[in-house]
């Protein structure tokens, strides 16, 4: 399976790689490649031009500055549980590392990247003769979704594991514009449109994940169910982010809906209150009205419903014991 | 358009003429006939294609040949001296860790890069770090069990 | 035995284990020839369509492109590896059967050109309507797969042995139960390939990654129109196979066909995707079995029905729905059995020879059954399967003879494994352990063609060159029959070569399926040992005044029985051969089939079927988590009667792969198909077991000495795989108390069912 032809470039500074992103409307950025080019292999994104960010310095670093946590976009997944300040200080996001794909997702992967991860959808990450076999979708430049089999927008699935835990502790993220840069909240970054999934300016790259401080003194949980304990995408995946103090609780959820979510309904029946076995049922229960569960992959939304009440169940009564 | 670059595998430099959608295991195996890293799944979802890139495990079917140039590459054909077999290997070979061994050169340097990294692996650590690596001959237990002994062994010999 | 074994028992790594871990081992893509041009192959996006017109113009025209073939240019040959089974053509003629079928191939001087000339064929297509399901293929009115097969039914068997409806009567308990058991892929590691090359004398020879170099040969004579004597199949190392490369496929016929019209090698190969989609997959097969029983939980009769999923075309159909049936007489003694076997057409992939090759379909419904009437009985599952095994030596009602039988002590044993006494029925919800049995032949006896030959030659040095056709696709063929004659000569295995599977050196061997090589190719090796060393016995029988009958060879050294100082080492042995004007090198040759009691096809009369068989249980402990239904299999012990061990630990090996991919099949893996399409073509997506969930294993041996095995060896490469996936079902049950009767039984299942008992 060959990859097609592009133009490979290794842009010097963030300003030329964003340049490059604006000049060549079908640039793509290349960093650790797991995600683009098992997608460009499948044709179903074909960039006329590579950059590869990778040899630009200054974008993988992990540091404590004002109490906040700042990684470099360019950070191997495999150094976030490989390193004191993120094990000892972000748990969660250790873990949450670990469980991406494999050892050598792990390696080659960055957080950048992860975030900025294709949506996935069983239609859609397939070759181009297997697509062949019908009319080409939304996200393959078509105009139909055969998940609803409408021709309405496209309802492939974001399936990242590391938006999640960053979701609920309210990370922010940078993106770089040619000299200048904005800061927003990693919740803003995803579009909820399952063709284009990130909510970006063009020329924009994202180059730093900031965890604010007062995310780090609080229980939180990454917690991931896939076919295999290893190498796959989450069938379901959820985050909680629980401080006993401000009786405040954060929910998230990724592989249930076009971006990952934010659990905003069970947030609010759960702020100013303790946790309880009873609270947990409450809560559960209301778990799959959060998302649009749809058939965007082998598994059922029905299936997909349990797992998200049993992973918030599990997860909030972790937060429990650990109070 | 073809480029010129220069890569370094098992301690040489190969200068060598590459279309930028080569893989480093198009590379490896088509222009310089490097036959020991194999080609499985070719999306990265089986190990077979892994080499070491400043040690570390990488899948050569997800990444670009440009952009292996200035990282010091191994490949199954760098381990060991002439003729004899790294320790990882002997071990693979003496507790029957390989059936086919079509999976066996990614899954010796997978194990290669997991020991280096890790101290002391657990079961479960080094199943963990192996699971990228599929088989479908030995159940992997013999793999396991190859891997726990050369790395008590090294621990002995610290 | 006469004496200690020295090489043979003996744990010992392969002959090829070195190369292997030194990657040095050549596969059939690592084989590269001058001037090599690269094959691709277009398949067909449609489940069943009429194929109205191909312009391959455009893609000629491609620079690079060397040649393109549609199934116009091929001879009107179709193929099969079963002869009365033949229905497939190397690229389709006038149809298309499923998405995926072959429809044109290329070659050219690079695969990415090759690949971008596929994209320049055009193909007209109509569309026919499709068949998706073998319930519905059957029935009136049902669109046919192929137009002179009625009702898609491509193969049928009825086999009564004794009188059922009689037994039915006279039984006290009658119990009827469906299963299902799924589509799964055998995903060995190597993708499929063939290299072929032709000389201008007209003769051709083709690498194949083949598990069947000599039925390869057949295949690709009677389609190319070539005679076998200009054909040369070699099998180069081959990364496993489990029946997958058991047929011809089109990459074999087409690298062929370019080489012999283009002049120049081709090398096909596919993609994880073709291999997934346009190979061959394990039949999907919804069963039924009614079993009748007395008062103390023996069978009386059994009647089983089965119809298997057979996709677009037959591969091993005939074979496969006989064995499913013939084998439900091993390892119980069914006094009365009734099997009605179809094989059923559908638009959608190719079932073949998996693993165990339907008699695991088979296994897990009596299996299941046998634990679901043990509890309607209050017997205890071992109990049931201890009082109806059958034993050696005792008439069996098929006919069958069993010399050598350790499936009771299998019971016990694995019981024992997994702690059975102290944990069924006494774990806590959500653990639970479970059963399963099995028994499979060595070989088959009452077939044509099936046997195997050997050449041993012994040089000055002592060097022993084995010529064998037997194919090693990395179960440890190779290793095993250089032990035997090792063993047999009284030489080390170091100095053993083993030459094997090419059809121009080798002697012929039907190739590696219904798990016979070893008795079978074993035998036939070891026959050609016996002739070498009693050449040279001879020969040393007077250098030492004693009998050849009291002559031992051990060790490189050859000695009089009771008396190892009254010998000489072999090495002298062959000079005095050899200059007792004795030609060198010494040549044995030996061949074998197994003993057939009748000439018989088993349809007519029944008579034996296997030289003999092995006998198995597998015992499972399991724990499901009943907030996300994920069941993790914590142990299983795996007792085995393979006879003796030539190699333990290759022995250990086949059976811990095969746990493992019995667990696959119990809980992980499915070829999930919408429409005819193939959903999860990827190992991404299909999902077999990595070793995250590799579980306990505990290989136990039961070790018996079969006097027709080599060295009294039996099977144990497809016998591992037929109990794991129902021991893993039974102990679910165990755990959950709930009945799963179809496979896999993933957590989403687990979760609903869960969630239906609450109610």
């Amino acid at each position: 399976m060959r990859l097609p032809k592009f133009e490979y470039v290794e842009p010097k500074s963030i300003e030329e790689a964003c340049s490059i992103l604006s000049d060549e409307s079908s640039a793509k950025i290349l960093a650790g490649g797991t995600d683009l080019l098992a997608n460009m292999k499948h044709r179903v994104e074909v960039p006329s031009v590579l950059a590869n960010i990778k040899r630009i310095s200054g974008l993988d670093f992990i540091r404590q500055d004002n109490g906040a946590i700042r990684i470099g976009a360019l950070t191997p997944l495999k150094r976030l549980y490989k390193t004191t300040l993120v094990t000892e200080k972000v748990p969660a996001l250790s873990s949450a590392a670990a469980s991406v794909g494999s050892y050598h997702h792990q390696t080659m992967g960055t957080l950048g990247g992860n975030l900025c991860q294709q949506n996935r959808c069983k239609y859609f990450n397939q070759s181009q003769w297997w697509r062949s076999a019908r009319e080409p979708c939304f996200k393959a430049g078509g105009g139909i979704c055969h998940v609803v089999n409408k021709k309405e927008i496209c309802y492939s699935s974001y399936c990242g594991d590391m938006a999640p835990i960053l979701l609920v502790m309210n990370a922010k993220v940078v993106l770089a514009n040619k000299g200048d840069s904005r800061e927003i909240s990693l919740q803003s970054l995803f579009s909820g449109d399952g063709k284009t999934p990130l909510d970006t300016k063009k020329g924009e790259i994202l180059t730093e994940i900031v965890i604010p401080e007062e995310a780090l003194n609080s229980f939180s949980t990454y917690s991931k169910f896939a076919n295999r304990e290893s190498i796959d995408f989450p069938i379901v995946g959820a985050a909680i982010w629980s401080s006993v103090q401000r009786k405040e609780h954060r929910v998230s959820f990724t592989a249930v809906d076009r971006k990952p979510i934010r659990a905003r309904n069970i947030e609010s029946v759960l702020k100013g209150r303790d946790l309880s076995e009873e609270i947990v049922e409450e809560v559960a229960g209301l778990a799959s009205k959060e998302a649009a569960l749809v058939k965007s992959s082998n598994y059922a939304p029905s299936y997909k419903r349990r797992l998200m009440e049993g992973l918030l169940r599990s997860t909030l009564k972790e937060a429990m014991r650990r109070s | 358009m073809k480029q010129e670059i220069a890569l370094n595998i098992n301690g040489d430099t190969y200068e060598l003429l590459v279309s930028p959608n080569q893989t480093l295991l198009e590379v490896l195996r088509d222009n310089l006939g490097l036959m020991g890293t194999k080609r499985g799944c070719d999306l990265g979802a089986c190990g077979a294609c892994t080499v070491l890139l400043k040690g570390e495990a990488y899948l050569s079917c997800l990444m670009l040949a440009m952009d292996a140039v200035d990282k010091e590459i191994v490949t199954i054909e760098g381990l060991g001296g002439r003729g004899n077999l790294d320790p990882l290997q002997s071990a693979f070979v003496e507790q029957g860790a390989l059936q086919c061994g079509f999976c066996t050169p990614g899954m010796i340097l997978t194990a290669k890069a997991m020991l280096s990294e890790e101290d002391h692996p657990t079961e479960d650590i080094i199943k963990k770090r192996m699971a990228g690596n599929l088989c479908r001959c030995t159940g992997y237990k013999k793999v396991i069990e190859a891997l726990q002994s050369v790395s008590e062994q090294t621990a002995e010999e610290e | 035995m006469e004496r200690e074994l020295t090489v043979v028992g003996n744990r010992m790594p392969m002959l090829d284990a070195a190369a292997k871990a030194k990657g040095t081992a050549q596969f059939i893509d690592d084989l590269v020839l001058p001037g090599m041009l690269h094959g691709k192959i277009l398949r067909s996006p449609l489940p069943h369509a009429k194929i109205l017109h191909i312009d391959t113009s455009k893609a000629e025209k491609l620079s690079g492109v060397k040649g393109v073939m549609t199934g116009t240019d091929i001879p009107d040959r179709k193929y099969g590896i079963v002869p009365k089974a033949k229905d497939e053509y190397a690229l389709a003629k006038t149809k298309v059967r499923y998405i995926g079928d072959e429809v044109a191939a290329v070659c050219a001087v690079d695969p990415e050109i090759a690949e971008e000339a596929l994209e320049l064929i055009k193909v007209d297509y109509e569309e026919l309507p499709a068949v998706f399901d073998p319930m519905e293929a059957i029935k009136e009115g049902a669109p046919l797969v192929h137009a002179d097969v009625q009702k898609n039914i491509s193969a049928s068997i009825r086999k009564e042995f004794g009188d059922v409806e009689k037994a039915f009567g006279e039984s006290d308990f009658i119990f009827e139960d469906t299963f299902y058991s799924q589509a799964v892929n055998h995903a060995p590691l190597e993708p499929h390939g063939a290299l072929a090359q032709y000389d201008p004398k007209g003769e051709l020879t083709i690498w194949s990654s083949t598990q069947i170099p000599f039925f390869l040969r057949r295949n690709l004579s009677t389609t190319l129109l070539v005679p076998e004597s200009k054909l040369r199949v070699i099998k180069p190392k081959v990364g496993g196979g489990f029946g997958q490369k058991v047929d011809m496929f089109a990459k074999d016929f087409c690298a062929c066909w370019f080489a012999m019209n283009i002049g120049r090698p081709v090398k096909f190969i596919y993609d994880r995707e073709e291999v997934f989609i346009g190979t061959r997959q394990r039949h999907p097969v919804y069963l039924s079995v009614k079993t009748g029983l007395n008062k103390e939980g023996n069978i009386l009769a059994q009647q089983f029905k089965a119809y298997a999923d057979g996709g677009a075309y037959n591969s091993t159909a005939p074979v496969m729905i006989t064995l499913m049936g013939f084998f439900l007489m091993i390892p119980y003694k069914v006094p009365n059995l009734l099997h009605e076997g179809y094989h059923v057409y559908t638009n959608k992939p190719v079932g073949g020879a998996m693993r165990g090759h339907g008699i695991p379909q088979a296994r897990f419904a009596v299996e299941r059954q046998l634990d679901m009437i043990a509890e309607r009985m209050d017997l205890d599952p071992g109990e049931i399967r201890i009082r109806n095994s059958i034993h050696a030596g005792e008439p069996h009602p098929a006919k069958f003879v069993i010399n050598t039988c350790g499936f009771v002590d299998t019971v016990k044993k694995a019981a024992e494994g997994i702690g059975w006494a102290q944990k069924r029925g006494k774990l806590p919800f959500g653990r639970g352990v479970g059963m399963a049995g099995g028994s499979f032949p060595s070989g088959v006896s009452n077939m044509s063609h099936i046997s195997s030959g050997a050449v041993v030659q012994l040089g000055r040095e002592g060097a022993v060159n084995v010529l064998t056709g037997a194919a090693d696709i990395g179960q440890g063929a190779e290793t095993v029959i250089g032990q035997i004659v090792a063993e047999e000569l009284g030489v080390l295995l170091e100095d053993v070569r083993v030459t094997a599977a090419d059809t121009g050196i080798t002697p012929l061997d039907p190739g590696t399926f219904g798990s016979g090589v070893t008795v079978r190719a074993g035998n036939a090796a070891r026959l050609a040992a016996i002739s070498v060393k009693n050449k040279l016995f001879e020969i040393v029988s007077e250098k030492l005044e004693a009998s050849v009958d009291d002559l031992v060879a051990e060790k490189r050294k050859i000695y009089v029985k009771g008396s190892p100082d009254k010998g000489m080492t072999l090495s002298d042995a062959l000079k005095a051969y050899q200059y007792g004007d004795h030609p060198m090198p010494i040549v044995g040759r030996g061949s074998w089939m197994a003993p057939t009691t009748e000439p018989t096809t088993l349809l007519k009369e029944n008579g034996n079927f296997a030289p003999n068989y092995s006998f198995m249980t597998q015992a499972a402990e399991v724990e499901v988590d009943p907030q996300t239904g994920r069941v993790k299999l914590l142990k299983m012990a795996a007792a085995h009667d393979c006879g003796k061990m030539i190699n333990p630990l290759l022995v250990e090996g086949q059976l811990e792969g095969s746990v493992v991919g019995g667990m696959g099949q119990a809980l992980y893996e499915d070829v999930i198909v919408e429409k005819g399409q193939v959903m999860n073509p990827s190992f991404l997506d299909y999902g077999f077991p990595t070793a995250m969930e590799m579980p306990e294993i505990e290989a136990i041996e039961v070790e018996t000495i079969d006097p027709l095995g080599p060295f009294g060896a039996k099977e144990a490469g497809e016998g591992t795989q037929v109990s794991p996936a129902p021991a893993i079902v039974n102990a679910i049950y165990d755990a959950i108390g709930i009945d799963f009767m179809e496979m896999p039984v993933t957590p989403e299942k687990i979760l609903k069912a869960l969630e239906e008992k609450k109610k």
